[in-house]
């Protein structure tokens, strides 16, 4: 499978774009400029965006609580994403949301969610419409490790698979939920194993090569596309950085974080674009500075837009 | 028996006795007494019986709603015997032979099904749990008393049933999830009776067994014929060798046929071929262990006769020491969730009175 040039900076400038916009909210959490939580993806940005890359247009996907990277990586605007953690009029979810609300309906992005396990049964349900309807788009389900022990992953899948609905469930293991580890919270090493349960195919992958997992996610499409059912996607990589806002990471240790910074998925792919001639440094340089300057923007956007008014509080909560 | 020999992906299935009766696996037979041999035997026609006589209570307007078990008396009688007096058992709503095995009495089982209470009170030393009729979430508990099995290092085992339908509750890979990861003692034995009401197993999921259900939590699963009554005693004792020796849960699926309808408020022939119920009327499990018997030479006709007589007369004088004497008193729909009452079940009491005694505060 050949992935054009356009493709690959695609990707590339929304990685970065993902790297610089989490590290930037970082640090507006650490000075208290930026209120509530949020769940960054540093060291995740391959697994989130080359996946939503290899999506065609109508395609749906759900996301989680570490959404930024899928927001991103969807095509959402990055003002309107800063806008909503600011909590802005502004922003995706008029600024009543904050990260955990990060959709795009236009875009097919259904949205980030405080729910652990919250995105399964929606997606299930958006694929049984596309189903019905045949439409001929699919959805992709983002969730994390620790997602997989809910309740409603086993139900979704369930259903998923009897009823041959077209969904990617898209597994970030990022090894952990919260601070306790895979082994600690399900007695078998991968979550892929778990697709023999309801007989649909799966992969395991390294999540933070963005062209395996950009091809793999394509090849998943087009056999959920083609009326098969669902399938399983497990990409292995890590964050960086804490669980939220308030985790010193004390149940890990540096020397495992400093392993899978040498894995970083930015840089395997920077080097993988040069390597390849696909782009040179001038042009990477240009899309990290592009993709500075967005964010930069979008925080004075942001930072300029209005809060919501006071009685807004009880509008769209029911349609 | 070995569970690694019987892997669920190659679709292996443990049986010991064919549907003849005849011991088609003398490896692994149990050595069983004559006298055990009648007594499984006696149980399970008690089963039956009582089964048959709450229909027709029912239908007399005598009972209320029941649920039978008839075709599954192996699976459920089998399994139960493999257990220790100290050891658990966490129902689902249909283990008729299951509590009758561990020692439930008859009466408890009538007044439950009467609408009372006090069915559920176990004597203090019948490890039996009352029925869960939220699909699935019995499972939760039965993990749960695994584990407190293992803080307080005792070596009971728990056995918890669910049916083909309550695999696909979320509760059901939660449950089995932390079974595994905490090691638990518990087995869990699916009834597979091909039906979740009207919806076939096939339509139920999509993976080819339930027992592969196990891969996903790291611990063994295996298909057994859940009819074979041997079948279902040799696996599920090893289930629970395993759980006293530390070495965690395992997944049972007994396959198995509910004869009968779903409760007394199913009509089974919408949704079945009576062929299909033609068809497992030949592997009646009861039927098959009574030819087994016979060729033995150790149930004779004589016997099977005074049996069924004595099971009778005991199912009888019991509900006749209970019909029309054991109605459930108001309060106790509000007693036993707690302790003691709290207020907000205290008040909703007295509404509930109130609108009894002609609606006095119906109208605000
Ligand atoms: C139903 C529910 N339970 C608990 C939480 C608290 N919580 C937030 S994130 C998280 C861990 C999720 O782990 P995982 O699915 O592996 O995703 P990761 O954070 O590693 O990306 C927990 C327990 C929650 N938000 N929702
Ligand atoms: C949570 C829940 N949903 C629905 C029901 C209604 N209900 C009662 S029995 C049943 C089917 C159960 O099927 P299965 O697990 O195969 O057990 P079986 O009745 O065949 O023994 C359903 C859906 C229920 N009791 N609980
Ligand atoms: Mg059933």
């Amino acid at each position: 499978m050949d992935i054009s040039k356009d493709i690959l900076l695609e990707i590339y400038d929304r990685m970065v774009t993902t790297r610089f916009f989490s590290e930037r909210i970082n640090e507006f959490f650490i000075k208290g400029i930026m209120h509530g939580t949020t769940h960054l993806s540093v060291g995740e940005e391959a697994s989130g965006v080359a996946s939503c890359m290899a999506l065609d247009k109508g395609d749906y996907t759900t996301s989680t609580h570490r959404g930024h990277s899928h927001a991103i990586g969807r095509g959402m605007e990055v003002i309107k994403i800063m806008a909503e953690l600011f909590g802005k009029v502004t922003g995706c979810s008029k600024g009543k949301g904050g990260s955990m609300h990060l959709a795009d309906f236009d875009k097919g992005h259904l949205g980030s969610n405080g729910v652990v396990g919250g995105g399964f049964a929606i997606a299930t349900g958006a694929a049984l419409t596309q189903k019905m309807k045949d439409t001929g788009k699919i959805v992709l389900c983002f969730f994390g490790d620790g997602a997989s022990n809910e309740g409603s992953f086993h139900e979704s899948l369930n259903m998923a698979s009897v009823w041959k609905l077209p969904v990617i469930f898209f597994c970030e293991n990022n090894l952990y939920g919260v601070s306790t580890p895979v082994s600690k919270s399900m007695n078998i090493k991968d979550v892929a194993v778990r697709a023999k349960s309801y007989g649909i195919p799966s992969y395991i992958i390294d999540g933070n090569d963005a062209v395996e997992v950009y091809k793999t996610t394509r090849e998943a499409a087009k056999y959920c596309r083609s009326g098969q059912g669902p399938v399983i996607i497990e990409a292995k990589t890590y964050r960086y950085l804490g669980h939220s806002k308030s985790d010193e990471c004390e149940y890990r240790c540096a020397e495992e974080v400093n392993r899978w910074k040498k894995k970083d998925p930015i840089i395997i792919f920077k080097n993988y674009l040069i390597e390849n001639n696909i782009a040179n440094q001038i042009e990477i340089k240009r899309i990290e500075d592009k993709a500075l300057k967005e964010i930069d923007l979008a925080v004075e956007f942001a930072k300029n837009s209005p809060n919501p008014p006071l009685n807004a509080l009880t509008e769209d909560v029911y349609a | 028996m070995k569970f690694e020999d019987y892997n669920p992906l190659e679709e292996k299935v443990f049986k010991i006795m064919d549907k003849k009766g005849k011991i088609i696996n003398t490896d692994d037979m149990p050595n069983f007494t004559n006298d055990q041999l009648l007594y499984l035997y006696r149980t399970m026609l008690l089963s039956r019986t009582m089964d048959e006589k709450q229909l027709s209570y029912q239908r007399q307007g005598r009972m209320l709603t029941y649920a039978p078990n008839i075709g599954q008396e192996a699976t459920q009688i089998g399994s139960a015997y493999a257990l220790e007096k100290e050891d658990w058992i966490v129902p689902s709503f249909r283990e008729l032979g299951a509590w009758l095995i561990h020692g439930v009495p008859l009466k408890n089982i009538f007044l439950y099904w009467y609408g009372n209470e006090w069915g559920s009170h176990m004597p203090e030393d019948v490890k039996v749990l009352p029925v869960s009729v939220p699909i699935s979430t019995q499972l939760q508990h039965a993990t749960g008393i695994g584990m407190a099995n293992n803080i307080k290092k005792e070596n009971n085992v728990v056995l918890t049933y669910t049916g083909d339908g309550g695999t696909s509750g979320g509760e059901f890979h939660e449950a089995l999830n932390f079974a595994g990861v905490f090691k638990a003692p518990t087995i869990f034995v699916i009834q597979n009776n091909q039906y979740a009401i009207s919806v076939p197993r096939i339509e139920q999921t999509a993976s080819k067994t339930l027992a592969q259900k196990a891969i996903a939590y790291g611990i063994p699963g295996i298909q057994v014929d859940g009819n074979d009554i041997f079948a279902m005693y040799v696996a599920t004792k090893e289930a629970a060798d395993r759980a006293r020796r530390g070495e965690g849960p395992t997944l049972i699926e007994a396959i198995t046929y509910r004869l009968a309808a779903h409760t007394t408020s199913d009509d089974p022939t919408k949704y079945r071929e009576d062929a299909e119920v033609e068809e497992w009327k030949t592997r009646d499990p009861i039927l098959r262990f009574k030819t087994y018997l016979e060729n033995k030479g150790i149930l004779t006709k004589e016997w099977d006769e005074k049996m069924k007589k004595e099971v009778e007369n005991e199912i009888t004088s019991t509900f006749e020491e209970i019909e029309g004497k054991a109605d459930t008193k108001i309060e106790e729909i509000f007693m036993y969730h707690y302790e003691t009452m709290p207020p907000i079940l205290e008040e909703q009491l007295k509404e509930y009175k109130d609108f009894l005694e002609g609606g006095k505060n119906n109208d605000k």
